[in-house]
Protein backbone atom coordinates (compact mmCIF):
# COMPACT_ATOMS: atom_id res chain seq x y z
CA UNK A 1 0.00 0.00 0.00
CA UNK A 2 2.97 2.55 0.95
CA UNK A 3 4.65 1.90 -2.61
CA UNK A 4 1.37 2.59 -4.39
CA UNK A 5 0.87 5.80 -2.35
CA UNK A 6 4.58 6.19 -3.36
CA UNK A 7 4.35 5.36 -6.89
CA UNK A 8 1.23 8.26 -7.22
CA UNK A 9 3.02 11.10 -5.52
CA UNK A 10 6.51 10.38 -7.77
CA UNK A 11 4.24 10.23 -10.37
CA UNK A 12 2.18 13.27 -9.69
CA UNK A 13 5.02 15.19 -9.26
CA UNK A 14 7.04 14.70 -12.38
CA UNK A 15 4.01 15.66 -14.12
CA UNK A 16 2.34 19.18 -11.84
CA UNK A 17 4.40 21.50 -10.52
CA UNK A 18 7.43 20.27 -11.55
CA UNK A 19 7.31 20.64 -15.54
CA UNK A 20 9.36 23.23 -16.06
CA UNK A 21 12.26 22.37 -13.23
CA UNK A 22 14.78 20.22 -14.00
CA UNK A 23 15.09 17.94 -11.42
CA UNK A 24 18.31 17.93 -8.88
CA UNK A 25 20.59 15.23 -8.13
CA UNK A 26 20.56 13.70 -4.75
CA UNK A 27 22.70 11.10 -2.87
CA UNK A 28 20.06 9.53 -0.82
CA UNK A 29 19.75 5.58 -1.01
CA UNK A 30 16.14 5.08 -2.26
CA UNK A 31 15.94 1.70 -1.29
CA UNK A 32 13.22 -0.50 -1.01
CA UNK A 33 10.59 0.19 1.15
CA UNK A 34 12.48 2.87 2.74
CA UNK A 35 9.96 5.78 4.68
CA UNK A 36 10.96 8.76 2.76
CA UNK A 37 10.01 12.36 3.92
CA UNK A 38 10.23 16.05 4.04
CA UNK A 39 11.32 18.30 7.21
CA UNK A 40 10.40 21.95 6.99
CA UNK A 41 9.64 24.52 9.73
CA UNK A 42 8.76 28.30 10.30
CA UNK A 43 7.60 28.20 6.65
CA UNK A 44 4.24 30.34 6.99
CA UNK A 45 4.92 33.88 5.35
CA UNK A 46 3.87 33.52 2.07
CA UNK A 47 6.87 35.77 1.19
CA UNK A 48 9.07 35.14 -1.92
CA UNK A 49 11.47 32.93 -0.52
CA UNK A 50 8.91 30.39 0.91
CA UNK A 51 7.31 29.46 -2.73
CA UNK A 52 11.62 29.54 -4.16
CA UNK A 53 12.31 27.04 -1.02
CA UNK A 54 8.69 25.10 -2.29
CA UNK A 55 10.15 24.99 -5.27
CA UNK A 56 12.90 23.40 -4.65
CA UNK A 57 11.36 20.77 -2.64
CA UNK A 58 9.41 20.13 -5.46
CA UNK A 59 12.84 19.88 -7.77
CA UNK A 60 13.81 17.21 -5.29
CA UNK A 61 11.02 15.44 -4.93
CA UNK A 62 11.60 14.32 -8.46
CA UNK A 63 14.43 12.50 -7.61
CA UNK A 64 13.51 11.58 -4.15
CA UNK A 65 9.54 10.55 -4.24
CA UNK A 66 8.91 11.03 -0.43
CA UNK A 67 4.82 10.63 0.36
CA UNK A 68 4.74 12.96 3.32
CA UNK A 69 5.98 16.27 5.18
CA UNK A 70 6.60 16.76 8.43
CA UNK A 71 6.20 20.61 9.52
CA UNK A 72 7.79 22.15 12.38
CA UNK A 73 5.78 24.84 13.52
CA UNK A 74 5.37 28.50 12.54
CA UNK A 75 2.94 27.14 9.75
CA UNK A 76 1.27 30.52 9.36
CA UNK A 77 2.96 33.94 10.32
CA UNK A 78 0.58 36.47 11.50
CA UNK A 79 -3.25 36.93 10.65
CA UNK A 80 -4.63 33.31 9.67
CA UNK A 81 -8.15 34.44 7.65
CA UNK A 82 -8.55 31.97 5.24
CA UNK A 83 -7.18 33.67 2.49
CA UNK A 84 -3.66 33.39 4.68
CA UNK A 85 -4.24 30.10 4.81
CA UNK A 86 -4.20 30.26 0.93
CA UNK A 87 -0.95 32.23 0.82
CA UNK A 88 0.94 30.48 3.29
CA UNK A 89 0.49 27.52 2.58
CA UNK A 90 -1.74 26.15 0.18
CA UNK A 91 -0.46 27.99 -2.84
CA UNK A 92 3.35 27.35 -2.13
CA UNK A 93 3.00 24.18 -1.59
CA UNK A 94 0.02 23.43 -4.20
CA UNK A 95 2.26 20.98 -6.42
CA UNK A 96 3.31 18.96 -3.49
CA UNK A 97 -0.15 18.92 -2.02
CA UNK A 98 -1.44 18.45 -5.82
CA UNK A 99 0.91 15.23 -6.10
CA UNK A 100 -1.00 13.70 -2.50
CA UNK A 101 2.09 14.63 -0.20
CA UNK A 102 0.73 14.67 2.97
CA UNK A 103 1.51 17.38 5.30
CA UNK A 104 1.79 16.72 9.37
CA UNK A 105 2.25 19.57 11.07
CA UNK A 106 2.90 20.47 14.65
CA UNK A 107 2.27 23.88 16.31
CA UNK A 108 4.56 26.51 16.87
CA UNK A 109 3.93 30.20 18.83
CA UNK A 110 2.87 31.61 15.92
CA UNK A 111 -0.09 29.41 15.32
CA UNK A 112 -3.75 29.57 16.65
CA UNK A 113 -4.17 25.97 18.25
CA UNK A 114 -7.50 26.10 15.67
CA UNK A 115 -5.02 25.13 13.05
CA UNK A 116 -5.38 21.38 14.32
CA UNK A 117 -9.10 21.75 12.36
CA UNK A 118 -7.35 22.01 8.99
CA UNK A 119 -7.47 19.20 7.80
CA UNK A 120 -4.31 19.75 4.79
CA UNK A 121 -1.94 19.42 8.39
CA UNK A 122 -3.26 16.30 9.34
CA UNK A 123 -3.86 17.22 13.83
CA UNK A 124 -7.01 15.54 13.19
CA UNK A 125 -8.92 18.50 15.83
CA UNK A 126 -5.71 17.43 17.98
CA UNK A 127 -2.67 19.78 19.47
CA UNK A 128 -0.57 16.82 19.79
CA UNK A 129 -1.04 12.96 18.35
CA UNK A 130 1.34 10.04 17.21
CA UNK A 131 1.47 8.49 13.84
CA UNK A 132 3.48 5.71 11.96
CA UNK A 133 4.92 4.99 8.51
CA UNK A 134 6.65 1.84 8.03
CA UNK A 135 8.95 1.22 11.33
CA UNK A 136 9.27 4.57 12.27
CA UNK A 137 6.73 5.85 15.15
CA UNK A 138 6.40 9.98 14.48
CA UNK A 139 5.43 11.92 18.15
CA UNK A 140 3.66 15.42 17.16
CA UNK A 141 4.35 17.56 20.30
CA UNK A 142 2.63 20.81 21.18
CA UNK A 143 6.00 22.42 22.57
CA UNK A 144 4.06 25.47 23.46
CA UNK A 145 1.91 24.42 25.88
CA UNK A 146 3.65 21.71 27.51
CA UNK A 147 0.33 20.96 30.44
CA UNK A 148 0.25 17.38 32.57
CA UNK A 149 -2.11 16.05 30.28
CA UNK A 150 -0.38 15.52 27.13
CA UNK A 151 3.41 14.87 29.76
CA UNK A 152 1.13 11.57 30.58
CA UNK A 153 -0.16 11.04 26.94
CA UNK A 154 3.73 11.08 25.59
CA UNK A 155 4.64 9.14 27.96
CA UNK A 156 2.26 6.38 27.22
CA UNK A 157 2.45 6.81 23.84
CA UNK A 158 6.37 6.13 23.97
CA UNK A 159 6.55 3.58 26.43
CA UNK A 160 3.87 1.83 24.32
CA UNK A 161 5.82 2.30 20.96
CA UNK A 162 7.19 -0.55 19.45
CA UNK A 163 8.34 1.08 16.26
CA UNK A 164 12.21 0.64 15.60
CA UNK A 165 12.21 4.54 15.22
CA UNK A 166 10.89 7.14 17.62
CA UNK A 167 10.72 10.59 16.51
CA UNK A 168 9.22 13.03 18.26
CA UNK A 169 8.65 17.02 16.26
CA UNK A 170 8.34 20.05 17.67
CA UNK A 171 8.72 23.85 17.69
CA UNK A 172 11.10 24.32 20.22
CA UNK A 173 14.94 23.40 20.20
CA UNK A 174 16.08 21.35 23.43
CA UNK A 175 19.26 22.66 21.52
CA UNK A 176 20.99 25.19 19.69
CA UNK A 177 23.28 28.11 19.66
CA UNK A 178 21.01 30.78 18.00
CA UNK A 179 20.26 34.09 19.28
CA UNK A 180 17.17 32.91 21.79
CA UNK A 181 19.08 29.98 22.75
CA UNK A 182 17.80 26.19 23.64
CA UNK A 183 14.36 26.10 25.62
CA UNK A 184 15.57 24.83 29.21
CA UNK A 185 12.22 24.86 30.58
CA UNK A 186 11.20 22.36 27.72
CA UNK A 187 14.09 20.49 27.69
CA UNK A 188 13.77 19.33 31.37
CA UNK A 189 10.21 17.82 30.73
CA UNK A 190 10.69 16.33 27.32
CA UNK A 191 14.23 15.32 27.28
CA UNK A 192 13.86 12.42 30.51
CA UNK A 193 11.08 10.99 28.66
CA UNK A 194 12.74 10.57 25.13
CA UNK A 195 16.34 9.18 27.52
CA UNK A 196 13.81 6.54 28.98
CA UNK A 197 11.70 5.68 25.93
CA UNK A 198 14.89 5.68 23.78
CA UNK A 199 13.91 8.23 21.46
CA UNK A 200 16.41 8.22 18.49
CA UNK A 201 16.10 11.30 16.31
CA UNK A 202 14.33 14.63 17.37
CA UNK A 203 13.35 17.64 14.72
CA UNK A 204 12.42 20.98 15.66
CA UNK A 205 11.80 24.11 14.27
CA UNK A 206 11.68 27.83 16.13
CA UNK A 207 15.19 28.83 14.95
CA UNK A 208 15.43 30.33 11.68
CA UNK A 209 18.89 28.52 10.91
CA UNK A 210 19.72 24.57 9.89
CA UNK A 211 21.81 23.10 12.73
CA UNK A 212 22.52 19.83 13.43
CA UNK A 213 23.85 18.55 16.80
CA UNK A 214 26.21 16.05 18.40
CA UNK A 215 24.05 13.33 19.92
CA UNK A 216 23.05 14.77 23.46
CA UNK A 217 22.21 11.86 25.80
CA UNK A 218 22.61 9.80 22.86
CA UNK A 219 20.03 12.02 20.60
CA UNK A 220 20.58 13.47 17.39
CA UNK A 221 18.85 16.83 17.13
CA UNK A 222 17.83 18.20 14.07
CA UNK A 223 16.80 22.48 14.09
CA UNK A 224 15.23 22.74 10.58
CA UNK A 225 13.61 26.61 10.82
CA UNK A 226 14.44 27.95 7.74
CA UNK A 227 12.20 27.05 5.05
CA UNK A 228 10.85 30.70 5.00
CA UNK A 229 12.50 33.19 7.59
CA UNK A 230 15.95 33.39 7.96
CA UNK A 231 18.58 34.94 10.61
CA UNK A 232 21.46 35.15 8.73
CA UNK A 233 24.70 34.57 10.87
CA UNK A 234 22.81 33.56 13.83
CA UNK A 235 24.51 29.72 14.59
CA UNK A 236 27.81 29.48 16.43
CA UNK A 237 30.46 27.61 16.45
CA UNK A 238 30.49 24.97 19.29
CA UNK A 239 31.10 21.70 20.54
CA UNK A 240 27.21 21.00 20.34
CA UNK A 241 27.68 21.26 16.60
CA UNK A 242 28.30 19.11 14.16
CA UNK A 243 27.10 20.76 11.25
CA UNK A 244 25.12 24.12 10.30
CA UNK A 245 24.02 26.53 7.99
CA UNK A 246 22.62 30.21 8.23
CA UNK A 247 23.29 31.99 5.18
CA UNK A 248 20.01 30.95 3.35
CA UNK A 249 16.70 29.15 3.61
CA UNK A 250 16.91 25.31 4.24
CA UNK A 251 15.12 22.46 4.64
CA UNK A 252 15.95 18.62 5.09
CA UNK A 253 15.02 15.68 3.08
CA UNK A 254 15.01 11.86 5.53
CA UNK A 255 15.21 8.44 4.33
CA UNK A 256 14.81 5.74 7.15
CA UNK A 257 15.97 2.46 5.57
CA UNK A 258 16.21 -0.38 8.28
CA UNK A 259 18.78 0.56 11.17
CA UNK A 260 19.91 3.85 8.86
CA UNK A 261 18.20 7.34 8.85
CA UNK A 262 19.83 9.26 5.78
CA UNK A 263 19.72 13.01 4.97
CA UNK A 264 20.06 15.52 2.87
CA UNK A 265 19.58 19.29 4.16
CA UNK A 266 19.26 21.37 1.00
CA UNK A 267 19.26 25.26 0.61
CA UNK A 268 16.69 27.54 -1.10
CA UNK A 269 19.21 27.73 -4.33
CA UNK A 270 19.03 23.75 -4.54
CA UNK A 271 22.55 23.23 -2.91
CA UNK A 272 23.10 20.60 -0.31
CA UNK A 273 24.43 21.82 2.74
CA UNK A 274 24.74 19.09 5.01
CA UNK A 275 24.30 15.36 4.61
CA UNK A 276 25.01 12.00 6.18
CA UNK A 277 23.73 9.02 7.74
CA UNK A 278 22.97 8.20 11.88
CA UNK A 279 22.20 4.57 13.22
CA UNK A 280 19.32 3.75 15.25
CA UNK A 281 20.47 4.04 18.98
CA UNK A 282 19.28 0.48 19.70
CA UNK A 283 22.11 -0.37 17.21
CA UNK A 284 24.71 2.05 17.90
CA UNK A 285 24.55 0.74 21.38
CA UNK B 1 9.35 13.20 37.55
CA UNK B 2 5.77 13.93 38.51
CA UNK B 3 6.22 13.08 42.08
CA UNK B 4 8.65 15.33 42.30
CA UNK B 5 6.61 17.82 40.44
CA UNK B 6 3.47 17.09 42.99
CA UNK B 7 6.10 17.95 46.03
CA UNK B 8 7.08 21.09 44.66
CA UNK B 9 3.59 21.87 44.19
CA UNK B 10 2.86 21.03 47.24
CA UNK B 11 5.54 23.20 49.02
CA UNK B 12 4.56 26.15 46.82
CA UNK B 13 0.87 25.95 47.84
CA UNK B 14 1.65 25.50 51.68
CA UNK B 15 3.39 28.86 51.23
CA UNK B 16 0.54 30.13 49.14
CA UNK B 17 -1.54 28.92 51.75
CA UNK B 18 0.21 31.31 54.22
CA UNK B 19 -0.47 34.06 51.70
CA UNK B 20 -4.28 33.50 51.76
CA UNK B 21 -4.01 32.97 55.77
CA UNK B 22 -2.72 36.57 55.84
CA UNK B 23 -4.44 37.50 52.62
CA UNK B 24 -7.86 36.96 54.64
CA UNK B 25 -7.05 39.09 57.23
CA UNK B 26 -6.01 39.03 61.08
CA UNK B 27 -9.76 39.55 63.06
CA UNK B 28 -9.91 35.34 62.12
CA UNK B 29 -6.61 35.16 64.09
CA UNK B 30 -7.78 33.98 67.20
CA UNK B 31 -9.38 31.05 65.60
CA UNK B 32 -7.63 27.59 64.45
CA UNK B 33 -8.18 26.95 61.05
CA UNK B 34 -10.44 23.40 60.31
CA UNK B 35 -9.13 23.41 56.61
CA UNK B 36 -6.46 24.67 54.79
CA UNK B 37 -7.74 28.15 53.61
CA UNK B 38 -5.93 27.73 49.95
CA UNK B 39 -7.99 24.28 49.24
CA UNK B 40 -11.05 27.03 49.96
CA UNK B 41 -9.62 29.31 47.49
CA UNK B 42 -8.64 26.74 44.79
CA UNK B 43 -12.27 24.80 44.83
CA UNK B 44 -13.73 28.23 44.27
CA UNK B 45 -11.49 28.89 41.67
CA UNK B 46 -12.24 25.37 40.55
CA UNK B 47 -16.26 26.15 40.80
CA UNK B 48 -16.10 29.42 38.49
CA UNK B 49 -14.32 27.78 35.49
CA UNK B 50 -17.17 24.90 36.11
CA UNK B 51 -19.52 27.66 35.48
CA UNK B 52 -17.95 28.85 32.50
CA UNK B 53 -17.77 25.81 31.42
CA UNK B 54 -21.51 25.57 32.08
CA UNK B 55 -22.19 28.61 30.66
CA UNK B 56 -20.55 27.54 27.40
CA UNK B 57 -21.94 24.49 26.41
CA UNK B 58 -25.15 25.88 25.41
CA UNK B 59 -23.43 27.79 22.86
CA UNK B 60 -21.33 25.06 21.55
CA UNK B 61 -24.26 23.07 20.96
CA UNK B 62 -25.94 25.33 19.21
CA UNK B 63 -22.56 26.24 16.90
CA UNK B 64 -21.99 22.94 16.85
CA UNK B 65 -18.24 20.72 16.98
CA UNK B 66 -15.78 21.64 14.60
CA UNK B 67 -14.63 18.03 12.73
CA UNK B 68 -11.59 18.78 10.74
CA UNK B 69 -11.89 20.53 7.27
CA UNK B 70 -10.35 21.43 4.33
CA UNK B 71 -12.51 24.61 4.38
CA UNK B 72 -10.39 27.69 6.38
CA UNK B 73 -13.51 29.75 5.91
CA UNK B 74 -15.17 27.12 8.02
CA UNK B 75 -12.61 27.21 10.97
CA UNK B 76 -12.79 31.09 11.29
CA UNK B 77 -16.70 31.64 11.14
CA UNK B 78 -16.83 28.58 13.79
CA UNK B 79 -14.15 30.61 15.85
CA UNK B 80 -15.45 33.86 15.41
CA UNK B 81 -19.58 32.87 15.84
CA UNK B 82 -18.25 31.00 19.27
CA UNK B 83 -16.43 33.64 20.27
CA UNK B 84 -19.55 36.31 19.64
CA UNK B 85 -21.88 33.94 21.44
CA UNK B 86 -19.45 34.26 24.24
CA UNK B 87 -19.01 37.53 24.84
CA UNK B 88 -22.50 38.18 23.94
CA UNK B 89 -23.41 35.42 26.94
CA UNK B 90 -20.95 37.34 29.50
CA UNK B 91 -21.91 41.21 28.58
CA UNK B 92 -21.46 41.60 32.37
CA UNK B 93 -17.94 40.07 32.79
CA UNK B 94 -15.52 42.20 34.70
CA UNK B 95 -11.68 41.12 35.19
CA UNK B 96 -11.48 38.92 38.59
CA UNK B 97 -14.56 37.44 37.95
CA UNK B 98 -12.58 34.42 38.11
CA UNK B 99 -9.36 35.17 38.91
CA UNK B 100 -10.41 36.67 42.18
CA UNK B 101 -8.48 38.71 44.83
CA UNK B 102 -8.21 35.15 46.48
CA UNK B 103 -6.96 32.84 44.02
CA UNK B 104 -4.75 36.05 42.62
CA UNK B 105 -3.13 36.07 45.59
CA UNK B 106 -2.38 32.40 45.48
CA UNK B 107 -1.14 31.90 42.06
CA UNK B 108 0.87 35.42 42.37
CA UNK B 109 2.66 34.14 45.40
CA UNK B 110 3.22 30.86 43.90
CA UNK B 111 4.02 31.60 40.40
CA UNK B 112 7.06 34.64 42.06
CA UNK B 113 7.93 31.56 44.15
CA UNK B 114 8.55 29.43 41.28
CA UNK B 115 10.68 31.74 39.40
CA UNK B 116 12.78 32.39 42.77
CA UNK B 117 13.61 29.00 42.23
CA UNK B 118 14.47 28.89 38.64
CA UNK B 119 17.88 27.92 37.75
CA UNK B 120 20.39 30.46 36.08
CA UNK B 121 19.83 29.10 32.60
CA UNK B 122 15.84 28.78 32.63
CA UNK B 123 16.01 32.58 34.12
CA UNK B 124 18.11 33.57 30.93
CA UNK B 125 15.90 31.50 28.83
CA UNK B 126 13.15 33.65 29.71
CA UNK B 127 14.53 36.87 29.44
CA UNK B 128 16.22 36.36 26.07
CA UNK B 129 12.41 35.38 24.75
CA UNK B 130 11.14 38.88 26.21
CA UNK B 131 10.94 40.27 22.62
CA UNK B 132 8.22 37.35 21.81
CA UNK B 133 5.82 38.43 24.67
CA UNK B 134 2.30 39.76 22.95
CA UNK B 135 2.75 43.47 23.68
CA UNK B 136 -0.69 44.64 24.54
CA UNK B 137 -3.21 45.09 27.32
CA UNK B 138 -5.14 42.50 27.61
CA UNK B 139 -9.35 42.82 28.27
CA UNK B 140 -12.05 40.61 29.82
CA UNK B 141 -14.06 39.34 25.88
CA UNK B 142 -11.48 40.50 24.32
CA UNK B 143 -10.68 38.46 21.15
CA UNK B 144 -6.38 37.77 21.11
CA UNK B 145 -5.49 39.46 18.46
CA UNK B 146 -4.25 37.05 15.75
CA UNK B 147 -1.11 39.23 14.82
CA UNK B 148 0.26 38.66 18.13
CA UNK B 149 1.61 34.65 18.85
CA UNK B 150 0.50 33.01 21.83
CA UNK B 151 3.96 33.16 23.78
CA UNK B 152 5.12 29.61 24.96
CA UNK B 153 4.01 28.85 28.36
CA UNK B 154 6.93 27.92 30.95
CA UNK B 155 7.01 24.73 30.84
CA UNK B 156 7.66 23.84 33.99
CA UNK B 157 5.14 26.47 36.11
CA UNK B 158 2.06 25.16 33.55
CA UNK B 159 2.07 21.39 35.76
CA UNK B 160 1.68 24.01 39.19
CA UNK B 161 -1.02 25.98 38.31
CA UNK B 162 -4.71 24.79 38.81
CA UNK B 163 -6.11 22.36 35.96
CA UNK B 164 -8.21 23.83 33.97
CA UNK B 165 -10.71 21.73 31.46
CA UNK B 166 -9.89 21.43 27.12
CA UNK B 167 -11.74 24.79 26.52
CA UNK B 168 -9.39 27.37 28.55
CA UNK B 169 -5.61 27.71 28.76
CA UNK B 170 -3.22 29.88 30.72
CA UNK B 171 -1.43 32.36 28.62
CA UNK B 172 0.95 35.07 29.28
CA UNK B 173 0.78 38.87 27.99
CA UNK B 174 3.72 41.08 29.18
CA UNK B 175 3.01 40.47 33.12
CA UNK B 176 -0.79 39.25 32.78
CA UNK B 177 -1.75 35.81 33.32
CA UNK B 178 -4.60 35.34 31.07
CA UNK B 179 -7.46 32.69 30.84
CA UNK B 180 -7.76 32.37 27.07
CA UNK B 181 -10.67 30.39 25.47
CA UNK B 182 -9.24 28.15 23.35
CA UNK B 183 -11.37 27.62 20.14
CA UNK B 184 -13.25 30.72 20.29
CA UNK B 185 -9.54 32.42 20.82
CA UNK B 186 -11.30 34.86 23.60
CA UNK B 187 -9.85 36.35 27.05
CA UNK B 188 -12.16 35.08 29.23
CA UNK B 189 -10.21 36.87 32.29
CA UNK B 190 -6.63 38.21 33.29
CA UNK B 191 -4.59 38.88 36.50
CA UNK B 192 -2.06 41.45 36.43
CA UNK B 193 1.36 41.31 37.90
CA UNK B 194 1.25 37.85 37.84
CA UNK B 195 4.08 37.48 35.90
CA UNK B 196 7.35 38.76 37.64
CA UNK B 197 9.34 41.11 35.39
CA UNK B 198 11.99 39.48 33.78
CA UNK B 199 10.00 36.17 32.71
CA UNK B 200 8.65 33.82 30.74
CA UNK B 201 8.76 33.28 27.27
Amino acid sequence: MISLTRLYAATALATLGAATLPAQQVTLPLKNGSVRFLVLGDAGTGDREQFEVANQMVRYAQRFPFTFAIMLGDNLYGSERPQDFDKKFMRPYKALLDGGIEFNAALGNHDDPNQRYFKPFHLDGQRYRTFKKGNVRFFVIDSNYLDPEQLKWLEKELSQSGSDWKIPYFHHPLYTTARRGPEVEVRAVLEPLFVKYGVDVVFVGHEHIYERLQPQKGIYYFTVGGAAKLRKGDTHPSPLIAARFDRDRSFLLAEIAGDSLYFETVSRTGAVVDKGVLGRREVRK
Amino acid sequence: MLRTLDFRRAALLCAAGLAVALASGCKEKSKQPEANPTNAVFDDFAKRVDAYVKLRKPLTDSIGDLDPTKSQAEITTRATSLANAIIAARAQAKPGDIFTPEIATVLATLIKQEYSRRSEPVQETREDQQDELPDFVPHVNQVYPTTYPLATFPATLLPLLPPLPDALEYRVVQHYLVLRDVEANVIIDFMPNAIPTGGPA
